[in-house]
């Protein structure tokens, strides 16, 4: 049970971060190679992550975006 | 990052992961153009922006109901109309086979457009 | 070879500590971290290939752990994920054309950090207590209650109007909290940004900006404010780099 909360603070830790570091933050306008796109299936892969297991492990395997596609 | 950013939070956890996850945007709510789906995607984002404007049109329309500036006729037309529109909407998902988390687009940095 | 670029600092900085510190750490590629500086200003980046920019969470992750690492010793403006130029001319330049506004930002966030707090609630119960209050049951909601029913379109305007009726509420009851929280907030002299309704369950997202040291008085106001207020869940995280409050475009 404890564990389990602290997987969950860490979860909405890396998830704040992540919405941080891909939406907020200064544009080099023009330069911005991940495109909004791109920047989905990050999140997608997130929600994933948080709802199971077998999807962490295909993140931790590293796929890029071009895989995933 | 390991570090646990956390600094206050009484309730549960249940949820609100789920919640924080909510607030992007998944792979369903993009408007994905291709050749093969050209049909349906424009489908999409044609009801998608009839939709935004339905809501709109209700929403003002409420608004001068509760005004309470309309006469019952007015208001008994306006009612005729815009439950007609929810209903010819909800044929038309129907038919394109969509749902009203489709009739959304995630604008990236803006949010979702409903 | 493409540069990454991490975060924006002032020139005021202290170099070599910044050297020292980027010294153990790896960019996404493996390449190693510098400095690029003008007189004025500087930028952490590292040299990748276009096509080794791969968009995952772990790289995100590890893109925003260097600014974060940096940011615990530095002001600095942190940049988004994905952003590369392509020389070392090219950041030079774009620091000379941007120099105002990034000074100008530096300074608004000098010494500060960000917090972000988010208040979830169900917001249909929330509706439902809302409706149950004596005040809430205004004159106006009751005759639309007690509306003689004419034709099915009058009840149709009359199911909606509720429906009207109980977002409103929400929002105003949303609209409370904010004023509740913000005058906690100027005592605290945080500068803040609110979002409302970002989706059904979190009726608020808010950014802070403030002093390291008013970081427990921080915390101390958001506990007081979740025993307020039972039926809403109450998150605090930070310290965050200054993400939220970086309010200009590079030209």
């Amino acid at each position: 049970m404890h564990d389990n909360i602290v997987d969950r603070s860490k979860d909405i830790s890396i998830l704040e971060a992540l919405d941080r570091v891909l939406n907020k933050g200064v544009i080099l306008t023009g330069d911005v190679v991940i495109s909004i796109a791109d920047i989905d299936l990050i999140y997608l892969g997130v929600k994933l992550m948080l709802s199971s297991v077998e999807t962490m492990e295909q993140l931790k395997s590293g796929r890029s975006i071009k895989e995933i596609q | 990052m390991s570090e646990n950013k956390i600094l206050f939070e009484a309730g549960s956890f249940d949820g609100i992961s789920e919640e924080i996850g909510k607030l992007t945007s998944n792979e369903e709510s993009r408007l994905k153009l291709t050749p093969d789906n050209a049909d349906s995607g424009l489908a999409k984002l044609v009801l998608t922006l009839v939709e935004l404007i339905r809501k709109l049109v209700e929403k003002q329309a409420m608004r001068r109901v509760d005004g309470g500036s309309l006469t019952d006729d007015e208001i008994e037309r306006l009612g005729a109309t815009l439950m007609k529109l929810e209903e010819k909407m909800e044929e038309m998902k129907k038919h394109f086979n969509l749902t009203d988390r489709d009739l959304n687009i995630n604008l990236g940095p803006l949010g979702d457009l409903m | 070879m493409e540069k990454m670029i991490y975060a924006l600092l002032s020139a005021n900085t202290d170099q070599k500590e910044v050297i020292s510190l980027l010294a153990g750490r790896k960019g996404l590629s493996g390449a190693d971290l510098y400095l690029v500086s003008t007189a004025e200003m500087a930028v952490v980046a590292c040299d990748i290939k276009r096509d080794d920019i791969i968009a995952n969470s772990y790289n995100a992750i590890e893109y925003a752990s260097v600014i974060e690492m940096l940011a615990q010793h530095f002001t600095l403006l942190p940049v988004r994920f994905g952003s590369v130029m392509e020389s070392t001319d090219a950041i030079l330049q774009m620091l000379e054309r941007n120099l105002d506004d990034i000074q100008q930002n530096l300074l608004k966030v000098e010494k500060k950090y960000e917090f972000g707090l988010k208040i979830f609630c169900d917001s249909e119960k929330l509706k439902a207590d809302l409706k149950a209050k004596p005040e809430a049951m205004s004159k106006k909601a009751e005759t639309a209650d007690q509306e003689i029913t004419q034709s099915i379109y009058r009840d149709w305007v009359n199911k909606k109007l509720k429906e009207h009726r109980l977002e409103e509420m929400l929002l105003t009851y949303v609209d409370s909290v904010i004023a509740e929280i913000k005058g906690h907030l100027c005592m605290l002299q945080a500068v803040s940004k609110f979002n409302k309704m970002k989706t059904s369950t979190m009726i608020i997202d808010a950014v802070f900006l403030l002093d390291m040291e008013r970081k427990d008085a921080l915390i101390g106001a958001v506990a007081d404010l979740q025993n307020q207020h039972s039926s809403l869940t109450f998150v605090l995280t930070g310290p965050w780099p200054p993400y939220n409050f970086v309010d200009f475009t590079v030209k």
